[in-house]
């Protein structure tokens, strides 16, 4: 009886192969990140999904565009750092893009990205891989985070560039996405016709069961549309002078906040007061504080007062 | 007990044919001497001899798949008679049956276990088939527990056509292809002397380019008239798998033909435009070829792998030295040299990429000196290789040179590296663009907000 091993080569199962392949970090900004949801594929047969939750099969994540994934790779400012956990073995950032903010986390198992966590200043601009973990500790309230692989310090140029290519893979993916939703076609014929348009047979399915899913699946896009492009005129490379005064400004008013031990809490009306009489505009202040709340540099405890993140 | 056994007996027949000829009955009975329960036993035999077969065309076959269905011509076929092995049992098969199989995607070399009673230009349909790589290539085998039927009215094209070599651009040339016919332009030529069977022989190697892409090819008769710059129609000509890369082989039997005048100028490419430097492509179309010549990528280094850094090689054949020991050579004195394992992700695909040493000290910014000085200085033995992960780690880096494909996915070996330099501003623009006017992000938020309403509602 011929036996399969017999020419002595390591035979190594599809399944198996296809687990040593390593997974594509994809680029996806943070406010389409955080929108995620685990993707449950369909499947007919209840004791293969079981087997295959056993098996290392990765932890998919399908965004409302359709991307299906499981590794990113992040290029942003990290504005938090704490150290979580009983024994404070865990660390927690943040990092920063245009559009939003991703939750980082690193423990005992990711020991690279821990001890690069240990030292690394605050804010600085970071580039990282890790893989997408989503927590739903009661339904309707679902947590997206990135459990850390690797992470090192880079520039802005680096940044400018991550920014670039993720909105341009974003709007191929928004593109794509507006192209089924414009279509009318649905499921396998949906999948064909993306296909024939060029699209990757792993977006055409994850976009096809996002329309199948989503009540409104037009919406988030629209959002996200409107989130890149003012991600992407943020970038500002040809008014560098403006820029420049821009980032004077709100280093006058992040400064005005210390001053006043806004690490307590301050007055947000007695804080623009204040401001305006040392000349800066109130809309200049109002558009820092929002800037501010938004990269998760201060918040706001109770509503009128605003406190700094320390 | 026979008649617990019979009705999976019954569903085995109606899933496998005949169970006697085939042997199958009597493998089900050893695993029930075995005491496998019957069902258990129906399971795997039907898991082993492939109840449910997937079916297959040539140009999806890859190495290692087994337990599928094929159809397709017998494009030749010929028998060799095997030594037995000694100690082999007398009735194990003497004879080895080998040919190529062709259909309307490409044609594949098989090598059969089993009697053929085909002759060339008959259709027939192989269940339980499965491959081997040799050779670098694919090829099918037909073994024992496989079934080979002569299909009468296969719908397959005629042989007269379904020999011809296929016509294609140098990207379609794949592992699929026995032989190929092409147009392209010569990008580079060199003669040299190599001894074939002990005969001095003179062969003329070089790399071939279109529009869509390159590939080397080696010429063993004489090419007259062809010269760097030539355009020429190449006809017949065999392609083998080298590290994972098709080569064009041009044979005896292989047509070379100038190509000029008005006919070149219909060609999608000249001389000029085939010499510029490959642009980048997505890593995610590398990936779906099996070996890809003189090309470039770009991407973020997401990872230095380790076994970058130092290591020291055997100074008989260049293998890295692992505890003062080559593991062909035993222990050496090894020579000490530098080189960077990265992987290169762009978010449609990643690769991992070999840097030798040249380009290890261009794109870490230190010499092999500095290094060592740097390893000599710290306790860590990982001192290069750390120093190499916060160096590059998130980096862009732009590389080029050749890929193959293997079970761990893309390995690219760098022939140059360089920093991507692109207009960020120029794809800002294009990308605004792209996202649409101003004027209408007042109405989508409207219409946003108005469907979240009713969402709510």
């Amino acid at each position: 009886m011929k036996r399969t091993g017999r020419y002595g080569k390591l035979q190594v199962p599809r399944e198996v192969r296809a687990l040593l392949k390593r997974e594509v970090a994809k680029r996806v900004f943070a406010r389409e990140f955080e929108a995620c949801r685990e993707l449950e594929k369909p499947s007919p047969d209840a004791a293969e999904k079981a087997a295959s939750k056993d098996s290392k099969t990765p932890n998919l994540l399908i965004s409302p565009l359709g991307l299906i994934f499981n590794r990113v790779f992040v290029v942003g400012v990290i504005t938090e750092l704490d150290s979580v956990g009983t024994q404070n073995e865990m660390w927690k950032a943040r990092i920063v893009d245009p559009t939003g903010a991703f939750t980082v986390y690193a423990g005992q198992y990711q020991p690279e990205a821990s001890i690069f966590f240990s030292t690394v200043e605050v804010p600085s601009f970071i580039a990282l891989t890790g893989k997408a973990r989503i927590y739903e500790p009661e339904p309707g309230s679902v947590f997206v985070s990135v459990r850390a692989e690797e992470a090192n310090v880079v520039d802005e140029e680096i940044r400018n560039r991550w920014v670039v290519d993720t909105a341009e893979q974003t709007v191929e993916r928004l593109e794509a996405f507006y192209d089924a939703l414009s279509s009318g076609y649905h499921g396998e014929e949906l999948q064909k016709y993306l296909l024939e348009r060029g699209v990757s047979s792993e977006l055409a399915e994850g976009i096809s069961i996002v329309l199948e899913r989503e009540r409104a699946p037009g919406e988030f896009a629209k959002l996200l549309r409107i989130s890149v492009k003012e991600g992407l005129k943020a970038l500002n490379f040809d008014a560098g002078d403006s820029a420049g005064a821009e980032v004077d400004q709100k280093e006058f008013v992040l400064e005005l906040l210390r001053e006043m031990n806004a690490f307590k809490g301050v007055d947000y009306a007695a804080f623009v007061d204040a401001a305006v009489s040392r000349g800066i505009p109130e809309e200049v202040v109002e558009e820092v504080v929002r800037s501010l709340l938004s990269s998760g540099q201060c918040y706001e405890p109770r509503i009128g007062i605003i406190r700094l993140v320390g | 007990m026979d008649e617990k056994i019979a009705p999976h007996l019954e569903e085995l027949t109606r899933a496998l044919g005949d169970l006697e000829k085939s042997g199958i009955r009597a493998e089900f009975e050893k695993l029930l001497a075995f005491r496998v329960p019957p069902e258990v036993a129906k399971e795997s035999i039907l898991r082993k001899f492939g109840g449910k077969q997937r079916v297959l065309k040539v140009k999806d076959l890859s190495a290692n798949l087994k337990g599928f269905e094929i159809t397709g011509r017998v494009l030749d076929i010929g028998e060799k008679a095997i030594r037995p092995q000694e100690g082999a049992p007398q009735d194990r098969p003497s004879r080895l049956y080998t040919g190529v199989l062709a259909d309307e995607t490409g044609s594949v070399m098989f090598s059969s276990w089993k009697v053929l009673h085909c002759s060339v230009g008959d259709a027939i349909n192989v269940r339980n088939a499965y491959t081997r790589l040799w050779q670098n290539r694919v090829k099918l085998s037909i073994g024992e527990q496989s079934t080979v039927s002569k299909v009468p009215d296969s719908g397959l094209p005629p042989i007269s056509e379904i020999s011809k070599s296929p016509t294609k651009k140098l990207l379609e040339v794949g592992a699929a292809d026995f032989s190929v016919g092409t147009i392209a332009c010569v990008l580079q030529l060199s003669h040299r002397e190599v001894m074939v069977r002990g005969k001095q022989s003179r062969v003329i190697s070089g790399v071939l380019a279109d529009e869509t892409g390159r590939l080397p090819f080696t010429a063993w008769t004489e090419l007259p008239g062809v010269d760097i710059g030539s355009i020429v129609r190449i006809e017949e000509a065999q392609v083998r798998m080298f590290r994972g890369m098709p080569s064009v082989n041009i044979l005896s039997g292989t047509k070379v033909s100038p190509v000029g005048g008005e006919e070149a100028k219909k060609l999608a490419f000249t001389f000029d435009s085939v010499r510029k430097d490959p642009s980048p492509l997505k890593i995610e179309d590398i990936a779906a070829r099996d070996g890809m010549f003189d090309i470039a990528a770009a991407g973020n280094v997401v990872s230095v792998r380790p076994g970058s850094g130092i290591i020291s090689r055997c100074p008989e054949c260049g293998r890295a030295v692992q505890k003062g020991s080559c593991r062909v050579h035993g222990k050496v004195e090894g020579i000490r040299d530098m080189r960077i394992k990265a992987v290169l992700d762009d978010g449609t695909g990643t690769m991992s990429v070999m840097f030798s040493r040249e380009l290890a000290e261009i794109i870490y910014g230190k010499t092999l000196e500095e290094a060592e000085e740097l390893m000599f200085s710290d306790i860590s033995k990982d001192a290069v290789y750390e120093d190499l992960r916060r160096i590059l780690t998130g980096r862009y880096l732009a590389v080029r040179g050749n890929s193959s494909l293997n079970e761990y996915g893309i390995s690219f070996v760098a022939e140059s590296a360089w920093v991507p330099e692109d207009d960020l501003a120029v794809r800002v623009v294009e990308l605004l663009h792209r996202l649409g006017s101003d004027e209408t992000d007042g109405q989508v938020r409207e219409i946003a907000g108005s469907e979240g309403g009713e969402g709510f509602a």
